[in-house]
C-alpha cells in the first residue's frame, strides 16, 4: 500500500503528445497522471480504474473516439455524475462548447495553456467532486455487501426444501437471520472469535444449511407427528454427520469459505458447551463459533415455532428454557447476547417484513453514522484510499466470483467487460459493435445473441431486471451460463431502452453440485436404491410416456423382519434389507424401476411383453428361500397391472398392497396378483399403503432436539 | 542564439509565452520537443494519400502546439487549413498547405539552428 501522500489521478487524453506532456508538465508535482491518446482508451481506462480517477481532461478532435464520443459514454454509464471533466480543445465555435456543456462537461481551458490557470482550475474541480466521490463510495459499499450474498447457496436450499417438505422453508431463513443478529451481538462484546462483517455475513449464509443432512433421514422418522422413539432419535440424530459427509463428498466447492463453515456447522450445531451433545461431544470453544452460535438460533427458532409435537412457546418462555440448560448448555457469552438482544428477536418473531426493514434501517443508519464521521472531509488522502479500496474490493470479488460482467450501450454499439470476464472470453475489454464484430459473433452467433436480446425485450422501466439460463460456448465447450441482467431504459416518456448491464455466471458446476445433491436425495442412505418420491416420479413419468404400455408393479417385504431385528440385532436387520437390495439388482432387467419404499418394503415396476406370471415367479424365487447367516429369507409378494388398473401410481400401490395382504394372510412367502376380491382393510391400514404398520421396524423412544 | 531570438525568427511571441509558461527552461524543453513531433510527419503523408479526416486531425493538433508555445506565424497557416479540412478538402486546401510547409521549414528550422549552439 502507498503512504498517506496518496495523490490524485488524472486522465490526460489528448492525441497530441507535446499538448498531454505540457500538461503533465504542469501538474506533475501534484497529481499522478495517466495519459491516452485516444477516446476509446480513455474509455478503457475509465472502465478499468474509475474510481481511482479524479479527474479528465479531454481533447475533442482525435481519431478512434472523438471527445464527444467519450462524453457520451460518460453519460450513458453516468460516470459523468462522479468524474469531472475539464475541456482542453483547441476548439472555440459556440456551438460545440454548448454541447459539451450539455454533456455535462465542468470547465474549460482554451489553448495556449497557462501554467496557472491549469492548477487553479483543476484544484477547483477536484475540490468542489470530492465529497460526492466520498457519498458515492459509501453507496457503492453497501451495494457490494448485498451483492456477495451467494445464489449459489439459496439455489441449493430452494431445491432441498423441494425434497422435504413443512417448516423447514421458514425455519431456514428464521435460522440464518437469528445466526446474524447473535452473532452481530457478539461481534461488539468480544475479538476472541476474530469475527468481521464479512465472516459474520458467511456464517449466517452457512447457517442455512445445518440440516441438510436430513435429507437422508427417513421420512416416516422426520416427519412423525408425536415423539420419537429412542431409536428413533438415534437414527435422527445421525443427520448432523450425514450433512458434513454430504459436504466433505463434493468434489467441486471443496475449498470454498463458504463450504468449509457449512461443513462446521452441519457437523457440529448439536454439540453443547458442557460436551454433552453430538456427534462428537465436543466441549466448549472446541465447538466453532459458528456451529455455537447456529446451535442456539436453531433452539430458539425450535422452541418458538409450532411443530407437529408442540405449541410455540412465547419468546420469553423460550429464553427462560434456553437459559435454565433446559436445551442443553451454551457459551455464557451467547447467552448474554441472546437476552441483550431480546427485542431484536422478538421483532423477527413478528414476521416477515420486520426484518426487511430493520436491515434498510440498519443501512441507512449506517451510512448516517459514516457521514456524521466524515462530513469534515475534503478532498483528502482518505476519500481517495477509500475509493481505491472499493475498487480494489469490487474487483477482487468480481475474479473471485468468476463472473463476466458486462455492459452494452445501444448508441454508440459497444460493450465492455470486466478485466476477469475479458481475460476469460479472450477479447478486449472494449469491443465496439460486438454484433458485427469477429470477436463478438463468436459468441453471440448461434442463438445466444437472439435469446439475450429476447430476454431483454421482456422488461419494462418498472421491471427491468432479466434472468436467463443458457449455453454458451466457453473455452470450446459448451457450458451452462446464468445471465442477469439490468435493462438501462432512459427517463423519457416513453422511456427508450439505452444499453444493459449485466453478469454472466458459469453454473455448470453448481448445476452438478445440485445434480448431485438431488441425486443423493433422490437414493434410499442405507441401499442405494431410489426412494418412494423418486420412485413415484419415475414410474409417473413413464406411465405418461406410453399410457397404452403393459406394466406391472410388485411391491413385497420380507417376513419376520422385525424378529430378524430382535433376534440378531439391527446391524443384522441393516445387512440383510442390503442384501435384499443387492439380489434385487441381479433380479431386475435394465429398464424396471426398484426402490426400497419403507422399513423392508420394496417395489418393483416394469414393462412386461408376454406372461406376467413366469417374470414374477422367477423374481420371486430369485429372492426367497435363501439363507442369510442363518435367517431364511421369505418373501411375501403383491402384483397389480396397468391392465387391470390403468397408468396410475397410486392405484397399483394400492392394489398391490392389498394382494400382498393378502399373501400375510395365507401364510406368507408367495407372491399374489391382485383380484379385486381381497378381504378390505381398515381405513388407517389403507392409507398407510407406503408404511405397513404391522412390519415395520421398532425403535426405542425418545424426542427430537 | 538566445530562446528569445529563437523565437523572433519562427515568429513567435515570446512575451506572450513566457506569461502563461512557468519558465525558460519549461519553454526550452518543449520548443525543442517540437522538433521530435511525428504529427507534422502524419500531416504531410495523409495529405499525399488523400486522407482528409487525418489530414484535418494532424493540423489540428499542430495549431494546437503552436497556440500553446506561441509560435503565431504557423499557428496562423495552421489554423487556416485546418478549417480548409474541416469536412473535407475545400478549393484553397492546396495553396494554405503549401503555406504550412513553408513556414513548418522556417520554424523546425529555427529551432534547429538554436539547439545546434546550445
Amino acid at each position: 500500500m502507498e503512504g498517506p501522500k496518496r495523490r490524485q489521478k488524472i486522465l490526460i487524453v489528448d492525441d497530441s503528445e507535446m499538448n498531454r506532456s505540457i500538461l503533465v508538465d504542469m501538474l506533475g508535482g501534484e497529481y499522478d497522471t495517466i495519459e491516452v491518446e485516444d477516446g476509446l482508451k480513455a474509455v478503457g481506462v475509465l472502465q478499468r480504474q474509475g474510481a481511482e480517477i479524479s479527474l479528465v481532461m479531454l481533447d475533442i478532435v482525435m481519431p478512434e473516439m472523438d471527445g464527444f464520443g467519450v462524453l457520451e459514454v460518460m453519460n450513458q454509464r453516468r460516470w459523468i455524475e462522479s468524474i469531472p471533466v475539464i475541456m482542453i480543445s483547441a476548439e472555440t465555435a459556440s456551438d460545440r462548447i454548448d454541447q459539451a456543456l450539455e454533456l455535462g462537461v465542468t470547465d474549460f481551458i482554451s489553448r495556449p495553456f497557462d501554467a496557472r490557470v491549469v492548477r487553479r482550475r483543476v484544484v477547483n474541480t477536484l475540490l468542489s467532486s470530492a465529497k460526492q466521490q466520498e457519498l458515492e463510495a459509501l453507496v457503492a459499499e453497501q451495494i457490494i455487501e448485498k451483492e456477495q450474498n451467494s445464489l449459489l447457496m439459496i439455489d441449493i436450499l430452494s431445491h432441498i426444501v423441494e425434497f422435504r417438505n413443512g417448516e423447514s422453508g421458514q425455519h431456514v431463513i428464521h435460522v440464518r437471520r437469528l445466526t446474524e443478529v447473535l452473532l452481530r451481538a457478539l461481534m461488539k462484546k468480544t475479538d476472541r472469535y476474530g469475527l468481521t462483517q464479512e465472516r459474520v455475513a458467511l456464517i449466517s449464509e452457512a447457517s442455512a444449511l445445518h440440516d441438510i443432512g436430513k435429507i437422508a433421514i427417513d421420512d416416516k422418522i422426520l416427519n412423525k407427528p408425536g415423539r420419537l422413539t429412542s431409536e428413533e432419535f438415534a437414527v435422527m440424530k445421525t443427520h448432523s454427520l450425514a450433512g458434513a459427509n454430504m459436504l466433505d463428498g463434493l468434489s467441486v466447492h471443496q475449498d470454498e469459505p463458504l463450504v468449509k463453515v457449512a461443513y462446521e456447522i452441519c457437523r457440529w450445531h448439536h454439540e453443547r458447551w458442557d460436551g454433552r451433545g453430538y456427534p462428537d461431544g465436543l466441549k466448549g470453544e472446541d465447538i466453532p463459533i459458528s456451529a455455537q452460535t447456529v446451535a442456539m438460533a436453531d433452539v430458539y427458532d425450535a422452541l418458538t415455532s409450532q411443530r407437529i409435537y408442540k405449541p410455540a412457546f412465547s419468546h420469553e418462555e423460550a429464553v427462560r428454557m434456553i437459559t435454565n440448560n433446559e436445551c442443553g448448555t451454551f457459551n455464557p457469552l451467547l447467552l448474554e447476547c441472546l437476552l441483550e438482544e431480546a427485542d431484536t428477536l422478538q421483532e423477527e418473531l413478528n414476521g416477515g417484513q420486520a426484518h426487511v426493514r430493520e436491515s434498510q434501517k440498519h443501512v441507512l443508519d449506517n451510512m448516517a453514522d459514516k457521514f456524521s464521521q466524515h462530513a469534515e472531509l475534503s478532498a483528502s488522502n482518505r476519500t481517495l484510499q477509500l475509493l481505491e479500496h472499493e475498487r480494489m474490493k469490487y474487483s477482487f470479488f468480481a475474479a473471485m466470483s468468476k463472473e463476466i460482467q458486462f455492459e452494452y450501450t445501444i448508441s454508440p454499439s459497444m460493450v465492455s467487460f470486466n478485466t476477469w470476464g475479458a481475460k476469460a472470453l479472450g477479447v478486449d475489454e472494449i469491443v465496439m459493435d460486438p454484433f458485427n464484430d469477429p470477436r463478438g459473433r463468436k459468441y453471440l452467433d448461434g442463438g445466444l445473441g437472439e435469446k439475450l436480446s429476447d430476454a431483454i425485450d421482456t422488461t419494462t422501466p418498472d421491471d427491468p431486471i432479466v434472468t436467463l439460463e443458457t449455453k454458451m460456448s466457453f473455452d470450446g465447450t459448451m457450458r451452462w451460463f446464468r445471465f442477469v441482467m439490468q435493462a438501462l431504459w432512459s427517463d423519457d416518456e416513453p422511456a427508450q431502452l439505452r444499453g444493459v448491464i449485466g453478469k454472466a455466471i458459469d453454473i455448470h458446476s453448481s448445476r452438478s453440485y445440485l445434480e448431485n445433491l438431488e441425486r443423493r436425495a433422490s437414493l434410499d442412505g442405507l441401499t442405494g436404491l431410489l426412494n418412494l418420491t423418486s420412485a413415484q416420479k419415475q414410474v409417473e413419468a413413464r406411465l405418461k410416456e406410453s399410457p397404452e404400455g403393459k406394466y406391472a408393479l410388485a411391491f413385497f417385504d420380507c417376513d419376520f423382519f422385525k424378529m430378524a431385528n430382535n433376534t440378531y440385532g439391527h446391524l443384522f436387520g441393516n445387512e440383510l434389507l442390503v442384501h435384499i437390495a443387492g439380489k434385487l439388482h441381479q433380479t431386475i432387467r435394465s429398464g424396471d424401476i426398484v426402490a426400497r419404499v419403507g422399513g423392508d418394503e420394496y417395489i418393483i415396476f416394469f414393462a412386461y411383453h408376454q406372461e406376467l406370471e413366469p417374470i414374477i415367479r422367477r423374481m420371486h424365487s430369485a429372492l426367497n428361500g435363501e439363507d442369510f447367516r442363518g435367517f431364511t429369507i421369505s418373501i411375501s409378494m403383491g402384483v397389480a397391472t396397468t391392465e387391470q388398473l390403468g397408468p396410475n401410481f397410486k392405484a397399483l400401490m394400492g392394489a398391490a398392497d392389498k394382494a400382498l395382504y393378502a399373501v400375510k394372510q395365507a401364510g406368507r412367502g408367495q407372491y399374489l396378483f391382485y383380484t379385486g376380491n381381497e378381504t378390505s382393510l381398515k381405513e388407517t391400514e389403507e392409507v398407510s399403503v407406503y408404511a405397513n404398520q404391522s412390519e415395520i421396524i421398532e425403535f426405542g423412544s425418545g424426542e427430537e432436539d | 542564439m538566445t530562446l528569445q531570438e529563437c523565437y523572433a525568427i519562427l515568429g513567435g511571441d515570446y512575451a506572450e509565452v513566457s506569461a502563461r509558461l512557468p519558465s525558460e527552461k519549461f519553454i526550452q524543453k518543449f520548443v525543442l520537443k517540437f522538433l521530435e513531433d511525428k504529427t507534422y510527419g502524419l500531416l504531410t503523408e495523409s495529405w499525399e494519400g488523400g486522407n482528409d479526416e487525418e489530414a484535418f486531425r494532424a493540423a489540428h493538433t499542430i495549431k494546437g502546439m503552436c497556440q500553446n508555445l506561441a509560435f503565431n506565424t504557423l499557428l496562423a497557416s495552421s489554423s487556416a487549413l485546418t478549417e480548409a479540412l474541416r469536412g473535407g478538402r475545400s478549393p484553397e486546401a492546396p495553396a494554405l498547405y503549401e503555406k504550412v510547409l513553408a513556414d513548418y521549414e522556417t520554424t523546425a528550422g529555427a529551432i534547429a539552428a538554436y539547439k545546434e549552439q546550445l
